[in-house]
């Protein structure tokens, strides 16, 4: 078994361990990419406004992410991981999972709310029916 | 050939409800068989989104039909039957399967609790007495379950899942709400029914060996009914006790 200082020390170096320029290039050229799509998305109205600052949020807290990587390395100490990509990994799960629940709440939502539409389609093309028929019947009586 | 003028709603009417999806090739006969009930009754076709001719059929032989521009599942449709019902001020409901399961000699009997203003809901049970109706050992275990947990709280039904029922008008507000499930009413509906105090009763009724709900309780969709059951028993427990 590891010695628990020794282990100790080893976390203290991959935390202190220099990121490369490479990856905070590659993150900020990757929120970059995300926050353009967005904006052509919203601009070809194939997503709507309402549904955007969840990812210009992220795409944003990513940009300062990778140019403050120290506050990255306080929360990776923080959280008790041993890597700044460990904690990334983490919260981007976390994202996730929170997305995935939240959008299946909205599809829950709308899926009641087209049950409903369509039953009240039904609903009025039966009583059109109803009153066309009535009135035909009426214009007949009144016709003879 | 020509369709039939659709009758207008009266108020006080008695409905008989039939959820179709795909029944073009039964449902004239269930029609056929209904018009020998002696009670002035106008029967109220919901095609679930049919791809052969269930509305047609079902509009040539002087049914209403409400015509779903989608699937929506075996609830919905019926739900869809309820709201129009309630809509109309009906009093008096009927609801069977387009299959052909149902007979609609029992209806009378069926009706019987509510028209004597002893029940508001009828369910025609196929186990309240040996009728001879078989079903997998899966679902049995199932039905066995729920009827347990039923009895638990209070109320006593052998066959929850019978899509033979009687109703009156107070059934209708409480079936036409966002609770009421999409694909199988069961004895989660019934439960929610028993504790807002309407009164439930059942019939013995005998039925044929029917084609829609074979089908459901096979394979994993048996897990799935359980699963289902299970959480919409405790939502509607929550929901009558939010502490």
């Amino acid at each position: 078994m590891q010695d628990p200082t020794e282990l100790e020390r080893l976390r203290e170096l991959f935390l202190r361990a220099p990121e490369s320029r490479v990856t905070s290039i590659l993150a900020i050229a990757l929120s970059t990419c995300l926050l353009l799509t967005v904006l052509y998305l919203v601009r070809h109205r194939r997503l709507r406004e309402e549904y955007t600052p969840i990812w210009v949020t992220l795409a944003l807290i990513v940009t300062v992410i990778s140019l403050r990587l120290d506050l990255l390395r306080a929360l990776t100490a923080a959280i008790g991981a041993w890597t700044p990509s460990s904690t990334l990994f983490f919260l981007g799960e976390l994202f996730i999972l929170w997305i995935c629940l939240n959008y299946s709440i909205r599809l829950s939502r709308h899926t009641t709310q087209l049950k409903n539409l369509a039953q009240e389609t039904a609903i009025l093309r039966a009583r059109l029916e109803e009153l066309t028929d009535a009135s035909e019947t009426r214009a007949t009586g009144a016709g003879r | 050939m020509s369709r039939t003028p659709a009758t207008e709603p009266q108020a006080g009417e008695f409905l008989v409800l039939i959820p179709a999806f795909n029944e073009a090739a039964r449902l004239p006969d269930v029609l056929r068989e209904l018009g020998t009930l002696e009670q002035p009754h106008r029967v109220v076709v919901i095609d679930d989104g049919s791809r052969d001719k269930t509305a047609e059929s079902a509009r040539d032989l002087g049914a209403t039909v409400l015509r779903l521009p989608f699937n929506l599942g075996y609830g919905a449709a019926l739900q869809t039957g309820y709201k129009y019902a309630h809509a109309s001020k009906a009093t008096l409901i009927v609801q069977m399967d387009a299959d052909g399961q149902h007979d609609p000699a029992f209806i009378p009997r069926l009706i019987a609790p509510i028209r004597e203003g002893r029940a508001d809901l009828v369910i025609g049970s196929r186990f309240a007495r040996d009728s001879g109706y078989r079903m997998g050992w899966l679902h049995t275990l199932g039905r066995l379950l729920f009827q347990r947990i039923a009895r638990l709280a209070g109320l006593h039904v052998t066959d929850p899942t019978s899509g033979l029922q009687a109703m009156n008008g107070s059934v209708l507000e409480l079936y036409s709400g966002d609770f009421f499930p999409s694909d199988y009413p069961d004895v989660d509906v019934l439960l929610e029914a028993f504790r807002r105090g309407l009164r439930i009763e059942e019939c013995a009724v005998e039925m044929r060996p029917g084609q829609r709900r074979s089908t459901l309780h096979g394979g994993l969709r048996s897990f799935y009914y359980v699963y289902r059951l299970t959480l919409a028993l405790w939502a509607g427990a929550r929901a009558a006790n939010p502490r």
